[in-house]
């Protein structure tokens, strides 16, 4: 993955707490934020810019929201290694599915409190990377002691 | 010439004095491990006869080394694995190894080595490989200070991170507190509980429910949902994961296991929260799982309460076509008072009873059941409305109720004409087969309140495709959706927009039309077009 995330995000408080969440727990990350979902495809479109490695995504945007920029990413095949995060504050399920069944690799809460906030970026930007940068973990828990697996 | 070491040792000194005092300053200010190795490998570098500095950092659990860093020669390739052989295995001051011919080609004859251990943190070693002119005292002097700034900066970088952590669960707990609260619908609870603790404090949460005894999956969240779903269908998996152990709690609620809540991780273990906080979470996660479930299981019995005071099917008369709904209140626990029932008399009339008893409850629903059973004998053998009202009336103020009840009886004959008697009850609505609707006569005092009882009798007529609309005034007090009062436009333009539909379409469109927090009872009865 490369060390730039391109951040679609239309609210001022959310972009300074991104930029500051970020620049804390990644410092080694690049940073270039969108404020609309309609400048996304000409951005990736452009010639010589450099590549992201992961997009953030406001959903409720005014124009082109984030599951239409999902959706216009993922009909690109040259762009499937593109990871989609949403991030959002919405507790809405219907919407979670329809953002996976658009595409979108992660649906993430946006939390209130800014240590929360900042954990919450710092473990998303830390997965995608490890995923990408090909190194696994276990993904089950080991099998606790129960009389069960005795 | 002066002599090696005499002049030159001690400018040294002064450079190193200063060097370490410039390191103490900056490792108290860096906010991450990786910073570390940028700051306390080019001192070292500087110290007369150094050729290289190298830095391991080693895994908290084996022999791995998680990170190589270095300035000078770098630690790349075969070095790695000679660096791992001079490492010392264990703690301890800094010492001169001998390294022969191994390093010949870098100019380097020997190396200062030291390791620090730090309980719980990733243990780190030092090779500070040197030249013939070093001063290998010196320089493993230098090393040791390098050590303790070092170690140092390990232990305040443990004790932020420590208390970040810890402000992240005070957080994370009280948020879901919060969002877990807020809804009393128990598949929201299920989801919105692992939707919490991803990816905050887990890559994956899975919320299982005990259901006749078995684990069913009722949520699942992970930071990546394709990978969970191929986890999922892998053969055996849900039950392995529905197994309790040390990432999997119980849920517990008043004493009763309602579930389990199992946590993925694909995380480095020390950044695993502790058990006593995912203990922390399942708990509160159980009370409000267990709330909303009573909380549903509640509704549903008061829906069902609710269905046996009415009746379970209305009378088919010729030339009639009848329908009725019954919408309970929204988020209200208690049975309501409205009522309603169709007999049909021996001569052919039918006779349509709507009522509805003041205030909510058990004592309401007991009323209510006395009145629609009451008013529906009476009516079936015959006795007039007004006779029969008076009865329940009677009844009402013979049991001290200080609840009231208002109510309406119509008297449909086969010939379309009504007779509709109202004892404070809200009037009808007469739908016209050809478009247009009007309210007809209500008035009259509600039961209970009087000891004589005041009634208000009307007439009308039904022609074919007339419908008489009953309603209790859980529909005209409902408001729209700006606010007004449904009675003042709403009910008009939606009695239009419904004009021609079928009778229950009718009832059915109607309830949901007004948005209401109180009962409705509806009851449409339409005159045929070609009665028998």
């Amino acid at each position: 993955m490369t060390d730039l995330v391109l951040v679609v995000e239309d609210s001022d408080e959310d972009i300074e707490a991104i930029a500051r969440a970020i620049g804390r727990s990644h410092p080694e990350l690049r940073l270039e934020f969108l404020r609309s979902g309609s400048g996304v495809l000409p951005r990736l479109d452009t010639a010589g810019a450099p590549v992201p490695g992961l997009v953030l995504l406001d959903l409720n945007m005014p124009g082109e929201g984030g599951l239409d920029v999902i959706r216009q990413v993922r009909a690109r095949p040259e762009l499937a290694g593109l990871r989609l995060v949403v991030f959002t504050s919405s507790e809405n399920q219907a919407e979670a599915d329809a953002c996976y069944a658009a595409g979108a690799d992660s649906y993430i809460y946006k939390p209130i409190n800014f240590a929360l906030f900042q954990s919450v970026l710092a473990q998303t930007l830390d997965y995608w990377r490890s995923r990408d940068a090909n190194v696994t973990h276990t993904v089950v828990p080991p099998p606790g002691d129960s009389p069960a697996q005795a | 010439m002066p002599p090696l070491g005499g002049e030159g040792l001690s400018e040294a000194d002064a450079r190193w004095a200063g060097a370490l005092h410039r390191l103490w300053g900056a490792v108290v200010a860096i906010g991450s491990r990786e910073q570390l190795a940028d700051l306390v490998l080019p001192p070292l570098q500087q110290l007369p006869g150094v050729r290289a500095v190298w830095g391991l950092r080693h895994a908290t659990d084996g022999d791995r080394v998680l990170a190589y860093r270095w300035r000078g020669v770098p630690l790349t390739g075969d070095l790695q694995q000679l660096a791992l052989d001079l490492a010392p295995g264990k703690a301890g001051p800094a010492h001169v190894v001998d390294t022969g011919a191994a390093l010949r080609a870098y100019g380097v004859g020997r190396v200062v080595a030291a390791r620090f251990d730090q309980p719980g943190q990733a243990a780190g070693t030092f090779l500070v490989a040197v030249d013939d002119t070093a001063d290998t005292g010196f320089v493993a002097d230098c090393l040791t200070q390098v050590v303790e700034v070092t170690q140092e900066a390990v232990r305040r970088l443990s004790s932020f991170r420590d208390e970040h952590e810890q402000q992240v669960r005070d957080a994370l707990l009280a948020e879901a507190s919060l969002q877990m609260d807020a809804v009393l619908d128990t598949a929201q609870t299920m989801y919105r509980v692992p939707r919490m603790a991803v990816p905050a404090i887990a890559e994956g949460c899975l919320v299982f429910v005990h259901e006749d005894g078995k684990p069913v999956l009722r949520s699942a969240v992970h930071v990546d949902m394709r990978r969970l779903d191929a986890l999922l269908k892998e053969p055996g998996m849900i039950d392995r994961l529905a197994t309790p152990g040390e990432h999997a709690q119980v849920l517990r609620a008043r004493g009763r296991v309602i579930g389990l809540l199992v946590f993925l991780f694909d995380r480095p273990a020390e950044r695993i929260p502790p058990a006593s906080f995912l203990r922390d979470l399942a708990a509160r996660a159980a009370l409000a799982i267990d709330n909303s479930t009573l909380y549903e299981q509640r509704r549903q019995e008061v829906v069902r309460m609710q269905q046996h005071l009415l009746p379970s099917r209305l009378p088919r008369v010729a030339g009639l076509r009848l329908a009725a709904s019954y919408t309970v209140g929204d988020r209200v626990l208690e049975v309501g008072g409205d009522f309603y029932d169709a007999v049909v008399r021996a001569n052919g009339e039918l006779v349509a009873v709507i009522g509805d008893v003041c205030g909510r409850g058990v004592d309401a629903a007991a009323l209510t059941g006395m009145a629609r059973h009451t008013l529906a004998a009476l009516l079936q053998e015959g006795l007039s409305p007004a006779r029969a009202l008076t009865r329940l009336n009677a009844r009402l103020r013979l049991d001290g109720s200080w609840r009231f009840i208002t109510a309406a009886v119509a008297v449909v004959s086969p010939d379309g004409a009504v007779e509709w008697t109202s004892a404070g009850h809200p009037a009808p609505v007469v739908m016209r087969a050809g478009g247009g609707s009007g309210r007809a006569c209500g008035g009259g005092v509600p039961l209970g309140v009087l000891a004589e009882p005041v009634l208000k009798q009307s007439r009308l007529e039904l022609a074919a495709g007339d419908t008489l609309l009953m309603f209790t005034d859980g529909l005209t007090e409902s408001r729209d959706a700006e606010g007004r009062m449904f009675e003042e436009k709403a009910l008009g333009d939606t009695l239009d927009r419904l004009h021609g539909t079928t009778p229950q379409a009718l009832v059915d469109d109607l309830s949901r039309a007004a948005q209401t927090t109180d009962d409705i009872a509806l009851l449409a009865i339409r005159r045929e077009d070609d009665p028998r």
